[in-house]
């Protein structure tokens, strides 16, 4: 157990796919994840890897060459020692959104549930720094950090069929911008133009792993 | 031209599909069956990557308004061609008009058709990959439907009549043991390898989901959302392996029984509902031995091919 909590386990998963796995250690998620976004940037000076994928307090290599696997698995805890979680800066993203009505019509369920004004939620909601922690799920769709406890929502019972690209959402201890046209169970709060994923842009996505962004209501651009 | 006149279970453009942006959250796509795809397309002279159409189970039927040459590899789906029988692994010559008829697959359950020159779809993240999920690649980013017509370069050369065989096929499909301690109990690998699961109907181009009576592997566990990529065998709660295949997610939480070694992989393309599969655990040593042997049988045909044109 303690090899566990003082560094990160490395398991090989394939012949040519590393884990790294932070997720027992005892630091807090957003600074484990703060050396998981640096990490990612350290892998990628080289031209070893097909894909480098941070998730959840991990990070999973995909190698060119399954020659290198002993190689890489030394490499990665020794970058995982020295690693500073300072060394990888996102960019920032403002999300024009507009809350509630026909934009978000489970805000007022969301306010209810936590006995606030619609206007309180709005206020949380736009007030909170959030991180990328990393993207899945779907293409462009981000898993972001910093969501006020105050509007954690337990999700729908009965999830919706199609959630409209572009919506707002918070489902548990999470809010999200839905990229694409899907089905989800999140309440929809509000809604935003801003473009998560489009496959003719290069890079597809505006938002990568590390950056950070904040929700502005449409009212307070004009 | 080629006009699509029954696209059958489901037919896709697809070529070895997309790498470099899972971090992004964007899936793999591409062919099932990757070596069925490339023997196909080397036989008609094509580049590896070339796009193929991807046809499942069979009942299908195209037609071709100008001449070219194509091959057929995986699920033999009793192609007839102008009427007249053709067979997986070699190519022929098509003349305009001609009509190929497929009707279901006896063994298997993809089929692969290469046409010299591919067909002419724009590469969007340098793949022209059919992704039906997220609804781009290919044509229009879905799955083939009646009356879609397909632009080909038109070929009425001569073309030399060649076959080429499939690598082996295994009953037994070898994997990688997973990194989650709480599934690496003798209880969960034991009954995971000993266990001749069955193929459901539920499975995909984004998984094949795996079930059995008296399934012993139920569980609690969940976990933060980690990397998963196509072979990744993930553990539902209900006690049912999912084998994520090329469009699965690019993370998910559930546990890691394992990953299906990359030779053996393009193997869950032939399995269709209702078969049976079975699991080994192996080292890294078979796995890469694996995959050298596979590597060596397209090598070989490289050779072939080559002598064959110099004669």
């Amino acid at each position: 157990m303690d090899q566990q909590t003082t560094s990160a386990t490395i398991s090989v998963l394939s012949n040519n796919s590393i884990l790294l796995d932070a997720t027992a250690l005892n630091d807090d998620s957003l600074s484990i994840q703060k050396k998981i976004w640096a990490l990612v940037q350290q892998c990628n000076t080289r031209d070893a890897f097909i894909d480098v994928v941070p998730a959840m307090n991990s990070l999973t290599v995909y190698l060119i060459d399954p020659a290198t696997l002993a190689h890489w698995q030394a490499q990665l805890v020794l970058w995982w020692t020295n690693i500073n979680p300072y060394d990888y800066q996102g960019k920032h993203h403002k999300i024009i959104t507009q809350y509630g009505g026909e934009y978000g019509p489970d805000l007022e369920y969301v306010a209810e549930y936590h006995n606030l004004s619609p206007q309180q939620v709005i206020d949380i909601h736009s007030q909170g720094h959030y991180q990328v922690l990393f993207l899945g799920f779907q293409p462009g769709f981000a898993y972001l950090h910093g969501l006020n406890s105050q509007l954690h929502t337990p999700r729908r019972a009965q999830p919706r069929t199609r959630v409209p690209k572009g919506s707002v959402a918070i489902g548990a201890n999470q809010t999200a911008i839905y990229p694409a046209d899907s089905p989800g169970g999140w309440h929809i709060i509000g809604h935003s133009d801003f473009a998560l994923f489009d496959s003719e842009n290069t890079p597809p996505c505006a938002i990568q792993p590390g950056d950070t962004l904040q929700f502005v209501t449409k009212e307070s651009v004009l | 031209m080629i006009t699509v006149i029954k696209p059958g279970m489901q037919m896709t453009i697809q070529d070895l599909g997309r790498h470099g942006y899972r971090h992004l959250g964007i899936a793999q796509s591409g062919a099932l069956d990757p070596y069925a795809m490339i023997i196909a397309n080397r036989l008609v002279g094509n580049d590896d990557n070339q796009n193929v159409i991807e046809i499942t189970l069979g009942l299908a039927q195209l037609q071709f308004q100008c001449a070219t040459v194509i091959a057929l590899h995986g699920a033999d789906m009793q192609a007839k061609l102008g009427g007249v029988s053709i067979y997986p692994g070699w190519c022929y010559p098509v003349e305009q008009g001609q009509t190929l008829t497929l009707a279901t697959a006896r063994q298997g359950f993809r089929s692969y058709l290469a046409i010299k020159g591919g067909i002419d779809c724009h590469a969007v993240m340098n793949s022209t990959a059919t992704d039906i999920a997220a609804g781009f690649g290919g044509l229009t980013g879905a799955t083939l439907q009646a009356n879609a017509q397909l632009p080909i370069t038109p070929f009425d050369g001569d073309w030399p009549q060649r076959g080429a065989i499939a690598p082996a096929k295994r009953s037994v499909i070898r994997v990688h043991s997973g990194p989650h301690q709480q599934l690496r109990s003798q209880q969960y690998s034991d009954f995971f390898a000993q266990t001749k699961w069955q193929v459901s109907p539920q499975s995909n181009r984004m998984g094949v989901r795996l079930s059995t009576e008296h399934n012993q592997l139920m569980h609690t566990h969940s976990l933060p959302s980690l990397a998963v990529s196509p072979g990744s065998i993930q553990l539902t709660p209900s006690g049912e392996p999912i084998v994520l295949l090329n469009d699965g997610q690019t993370t998910g939480g559930y546990p890691l029984l394992g990953t299906v070694i990359s030779a053996d992989l393009h193997q869950f393309a032939q399995l269709k509902p209702g078969d049976f599969v079975q699991f080994e655990f192996v080292n890294l040593a078979v796995a890469n031995t694996a995959q050298q042997k596979l590597d060596a049988h397209l090598q070989q045909l490289t050779i072939a091919l080559k002598n064959l044109s110099i004669r």
